[in-house]
């Protein structure tokens, strides 16, 4: 079987990488590999700061339903 | 008689000492779970019906949650059933348009559509509307999963729990959710251009 192109391969794993869901010598084999190349590491980084963003894009919820889910409580 | 009572007393107390911390438990973590109704709605005003209909129904049962387990994921478990009960599914997930772009897709069209090549300067062209309206785009089926891992940030094991689908299903949705956002930001974030 030929060689994959590594940044083909980087691009394969990539969300692995991120949920942490790849085995230590690939991890390795990545870290290298963004280290050498600035084409790829740019779009990993980019992929980070979307899942910050898609994070942050839901409002937190107001003060007032939380008094009201307080009032759902059972009496005594 | 009074010995029996007095037990009896005992236990009633303990019973509700143990009912109030479970509310209190319950209510502190109402802001994440508040974070996973409000991905999983239309609107912020079904996300708060949505909460409170899984208060309503933890309070009533809690008796059925098991101390020392995962409270989070049953306040979860609840509010997805709800969600489905609602007839919010009768919307099934249109199947499996291919998705061929990969995941370096939205990078490349966004750095190709500005001319830019500073990472810093292309994560700027997404706001967070677009992400919200992308979000939305997703189909049900996905976004759940979506929502409880990248927003919820439940491992792939809890999803499948509250979700009760097979932890593969969790994995494949989830990637399929990620490139369906992708390719919907791509679309609003070039057209907005």
């Amino acid at each position: 079987m030929s060689e994959m192109d590594p940044c083909d391969w980087c691009e394969e794993v990539l969300q692995p990488y991120l949920d942490r869901d790849l085995n230590a010598t690939d991890v390795q084999k990545v870290k290298q590999h963004l280290a050498a190349c600035s084409w790829c590491e740019k779009r990993f980084k980019f992929e980070t700061d979307l899942r910050r963003l898609v994070r942050q894009a839901v409002e937190p919820m107001e003060p007032e339903l939380k008094a009201k889910l307080a009032a759902l409580r059972l009496e005594l | 008689m009074s010995e029996t009572s007095s037990e009896e007393a005992r236990r009633i107390a303990r019973g509700a000492r143990d009912r109030v911390q479970f509310e209190e438990e319950a209510l502190a973590l109402a802001d994440q779970v508040y974070r996973v109704a409000r991905g999983v709605s239309r609107s912020k005003e079904e996300a708060e019906d949505l909460m409170q209909e899984t208060y309503a129904r933890a309070f009533r049962s809690w008796e059925s949650f098991t101390p020392g387990t995962n409270l989070r994921a049953w306040l979860l478990r609840i509010l997805t059933n709800l969600n489905i009960d609602r007839g919010r599914r009768a919307q099934r997930t249109p199947d499996q348009q291919p998705l061929e772009e990969g995941d370096y897709y939205l990078y490349n069209r966004l750095e190709s559509t500005s001319g830019e090549t500073d990472e810093e300067r292309i994560i700027e062209r997404l706001s967070q509307d677009h992400i919200a309206e992308a979000l939305a785009a997703v189909p049900h089926d996905f976004r759940d999963v979506l929502v409880l891992v990248d927003i919820g940030e439940f491992s792939y094991a809890e999803a499948a729990q509250i979700l009760d689908i097979p932890i593969g299903t969790v994995m494949s949705r989830l990637h399929r959710g990620r490139r369906i956002l992708k390719q919907r930001l791509a679309e609003l974030a070039v057209e907005a251009k």
